[in-house]
C-alpha cells in the first residue's frame, strides 16, 4: 500500500434490495467514498438515505450489488471467505444502542473478551490481562468485568461496547450513531473518550451519524447523504461555513440552536420520496428551492468546486 | 397572566421489588394561560411522569401520588373521579407523544381517530366529524386530507403520523396541550416542520403549551419559559433567555458547556463525570452535588430549595441561598 493512499477507497457502492410484489429499493445507489487513515469521516443525512447501509457494506456485514472497496490496499470484495475472516479484525463497529449490542446472559468479561477467543488470541490468561487492560482504557475497572450488561447505565454499556470493538486493534471503526440514544450529560463523556481512544490507538472512524452539531464538533471530513447518494463532501470546516449544495444548506438550516433569539429552524417543505421510485434527474429536485428544468433531466455528478469539496448540483459553482 | 396549572409539592413513588421508590419528589411548577413552557432533563428526572400526573395518567398500581396537588383553572385534578378526568383529557388538555405509533391504534383508520374525538367530546355526527377531522387535517398540513382519512397509521411517514395525532390533540381546543418529546423521533428537517405548525397552532388557537424535551435547542427556539428537572426534582426556572444567559444551577451550567453545540471551536468537550442517579438511588442532599464542580460539604445536609437568583429565575442551589 502506498504511504499517501487512503485507508479506504469504496467506488460506485450499491445496495439494491428486491421488494415484495416487484420494484427494487436503492438504499445505496452508486457512492463513492474515500477515508483517509486517522480521519473521522462523517456520513450524515435523515432516515432513508442510506448512511447505515453505507457502514454496513465497508464492514461486509451486507453484500454491494455493485461497486468495489479497497481497504489497507486490498480488494475487499474480492476475499475468500478465509481472507476475509482474518481481514476482519482490521474492521470493527460500535453500534447505537448499548441496550440492545451487548448479550444479557454474558459477563463483561465474555462481552470484551469475545474477539479475543474468536480469532484465538493467547492465552487464557493473556485474554484476561488484555480484557483488563481494555476495561481501563475506556473508563471501566476489572471490578466491572464479572457484571452483566443489565447492571450498567447507558454511557457505561457503551463504554463496554467500546472496548469489545477495540480487542482486535482494527484499523477502521463504523460508529453507527455511537452516541444518539445516550443522555446528554453522558455524550460528552463518550465523545471525549472516542477521541481519547482515535489519539492513543491511532484508529480511523467511520463515523455515522444525524446528529449534526456532534458531527461538527468529531468529524474531519463529512459526506452528506439524501436517497441512496452522495450530494456533498468536503472537509468539515467548508462544509459548515459554506454548504454548496442545497440540500446541506437545509439540513444545516433545520437545526435549532441552543440560543434563544437565534434565527427559527428553517422547514424544508415536504417528504423524502420513496427509495423504491426516486425522482428522475436530481434526487432532491422535488424538494430543492432553486431547482431548474435540468435537474429533471440530468443526474448531477460530484464534482469538485474547491479543494476536496465535492458537489452534486448543476447550480453549484466554484 | 391567569394561572392556568399550578402543581405544588407534587410526589409520585413506585412499588418495585426493591420497595417503594420516589420517581417525583417535591415538584412545583405553574403555567399561565397561553404561555410554553418548556420542561428539560435527562431520562429518570421524572419531566414525563410530571406529565402524566397532570393528565390522571400515573399507571397504578404500581405509581402513586403520594403528596402534592395540581390545579387546573382552579381545579383540584387530583380530587377528581375517573369520569370528570376524561372529560377534561378530552376537552381540557391534551397530550401528543414522542412516537405517534404508540398512540394510535393501528386497525383504525386515521380518520375514525379523529373522528372518534369529536363525536365523543363535541357530539358530532358521523357525517359531520368526518367533515371536521377532514378540516383539521388539512389545517395541521396534511395534504390530500380525504384520502388520509382511509389510511391506517403505518400508511403514513413518522411526520404524517406526528400531524395526525397533533389534529386528534387539537380537536377540542384544549386550553394545554402537553407535548412530550414531539419531535424526538423524527429527522431534522421533519422536526422543522413540527415545530414550525406547533407554533403556528399556538398562536392561531392560543393555547398555553408544556413541551417536554432533552434537546436544549428545540427548547431555546420554542419556549419563553424553561423548567430544568434533576432526579426528581426542579432545579432551576425562568425565562429562556436568562436560563441561556445566566444558567445558575450548576446542572443546567454543565449541561450547556457539555453539548457540542455550545462547545464551538473547544477540542475537547466539558463532559458533566458520572452518571445520572437513578430513582432509589438519589444521593442525601443536594442531588446533583456528587457530580458538581461546587460541591461543599453543605449540599450534603439537605435538599436546597429553589432560591431566587432574578425575578422569575430560581435556582436549587446554596450558592444563591441570601
Amino acid at each position: 500500500m502506498p504511504p499517501d493512499a487512503p485507508l479506504l477507497a469504496a467506488q460506485n457502492l450499491a445496495k439494491h434490495y428486491k421488494v415484495r410484489g416487484g420494484g427494487v429499493l436503492r438504499a445505496v445507489d452508486g457512492v463513492d467514498l474515500t477515508v483517509r487513515a486517522g480521519d473521522t469521516h462523517a456520513l450524515v443525512g435523515e432516515s432513508g438515505c442510506g448512511k447505515t447501509t453505507l457502514g454496513r457494506l465497508i464492514l461486509r456485514l451486507v453484500e454491494p450489488t455493485t461497486g468495489s472497496i479497497r481497504f489497507r490496499g486490498e480488494d475487499l470484495l474480492a476475499l475468500k471467505p478465509e481472507a476475509m475472516r482474518r481481514m476482519r479484525r482490521h474492521l470493527s463497529v460500535i453500534f447505537q444502542d448499548p441496550y440492545g449490542s451487548l448479550d444479557p446472559r454474558m459477563t463483561v468479561a465474555e462481552i470484551v473478551g469475545e474477539p479475543l477467543r474468536i480469532f484465538g488470541q493467547g492465552t487464557r490468561a493473556e485474554r484476561r490481562a488484555r480484557v483488563e487492560a481494555l476495561l481501563a482504557q475506556v473508563g471501566l475497572t476489572p471490578a466491572h468485568a464479572t457484571r452483566h450488561p443489565h447492571e450498567f447505565s447507558g454511557g457505561q454499556r457503551q463504554r463496554i461496547g467500546i472496548a469489545r470493538a477495540l480487542a482486535l486493534e482494527p484499523d477502521l471503526v463504523v460508529c453507527d450513531e455511537p452516541v444518539s440514544a445516550l443522555d446528554v450529560s453522558i455524550q460528552a463523556q463518550i465523545i471525549n473518550l472516542l477521541q481519547d481512544l482515535q489519539q492513543s490507538h491511532g484508529l480511523t472512524y467511520l463515523f455515522v451519524a444525524h446528529d449534526l452539531s456532534v458531527v461538527r464538533h468529531i468529524a474531519d471530513r463529512v459526506s452528506v447523504m439524501y436517497l441512496g447518494r452522495v450530494v456533498e463532501e468536503a472537509p468539515k470546516a467548508a462544509l459548515f461555513a459554506a454548504p454548496r449544495h442545497p440540500y446541506t444548506r437545509a439540513l444545516l438550516a433545520a437545526v435549532p440552536q441552543p440560543k434563544p433569539g437565534a434565527p427559527p429552524p428553517v422547514p424544508l417543505a415536504g417528504e423524502v420520496p420513496s427509495p423504491l421510485n426516486p425522482p428522475s434527474g436530481c434526487r432532491f429536485r422535488t424538494r430543492c428551492p432553486v431547482a431548474v428544468a435540468r435537474c429533471a433531466e440530468d443526474d448531477p455528478a460530484l464534482r469538485e468546486l474547491a479543494a476536496g469539496h465535492r458537489v452534486a448540483c448543476h447550480l453549484a459553482e466554484a | 397572566m391567569t394561572r392556568l396549572i399550578e402543581i405544588e409539592d407534587l410526589a409520585v413513588s413506585f412499588r418495585t421489588d426493591r420497595g417503594e421508590v420516589e420517581a417525583l419528589s417535591g415538584v412545583s411548577l405553574h403555567l399561565d394561560e397561553g404561555e410554553v413552557l418548556g420542561v428539560v432533563g435527562e431520562s429518570g428526572c421524572g419531566k414525563s411522569l410530571t406529565a402524566l400526573a397532570i393528565m390522571g395518567l400515573v399507571p397504578s398500581p404500581p405509581g402513586r401520588i403520594t403528596r402534592g396537588r395540581i390545579a387546573f383553572a382552579g381545579r383540584d385534578l387530583l380530587g377528581l373521579d375517573e369520569a370528570a378526568m376524561t372529560r377534561i383529557r378530552g376537552e381540557q388538555i391534551a397530550m401528543i407523544f414522542q412516537e405517534p405509533m404508540s398512540a394510535l391504534n393501528p386497525v383504525f383508520t386515521v380518520g375514525e381517530q379523529v373522528a372518534e374525538v369529536l363525536r365523543v367530546h363535541e357530539g358530532l355526527g358521523r357525517t359531520a366529524a368526518r367533515e371536521r377531522a377532514a378540516q383539521l387535517l388539512a389545517r395541521v398540513g396534511i395534504p390530500d386530507p380525504a384520502r388520509r382519512l382511509g389510511q391506517y397509521p403505518h400508511e403514513l411517514s413518522g411526520g404524517l403520523r406526528q400531524r395526525v395525532m397533533i389534529a386528534a390533540a387539537l380537536a377540542c381546543r384544549p386550553k394545554l396541550l402537553i407535548a412530550d418529546e414531539p419531535t424526538t423521533a423524527l429527522d431534522v428537517t421533519i422536526q422543522a416542520q413540527i415545530l414550525a405548525l406547533l407554533a403556528d397552532l399556538q398562536r392561531e388557537f392560543g393555547m398555553a403549551t408544556m413541551l417536554i424535551t432533552h434537546d436544549l435547542g428545540v427548547v431555546a427556539q420554542v419556549v419563553t419559559r424553561v423548567v430544568v428537572m434533576y432526579a426528581g426534582k426542579v432545579v432551576e426556572e425562568g425565562p429562556v433567555e436568562a436560563v441561556f444567559e445566566r444558567p445558575s444551577h450548576p446542572y443546567t451550567a454543565a449541561l450547556m458547556r457539555s453539548i457540542p453545540a455550545l462547545a464551538e471551536g473547544v477540542s475537547r468537550l466539558p463532559a458533566i463525570p458520572g452518571t445520572v442517579p437513578a430513582p432509589g438511588a438519589w444521593p442525601r442532599g443536594c442531588r446533583f452535588a456528587p457530580r458538581c464542580t461546587h460541591a461543599v460539604p453543605e449540599c450534603g445536609a439537605g435538599v436546597p430549595p429553589l432560591y431566587p437568583v432574578a425575578p422569575g429565575h430560581h435556582a436549587a442551589c446554596i450558592r444563591h441561598a441570601a
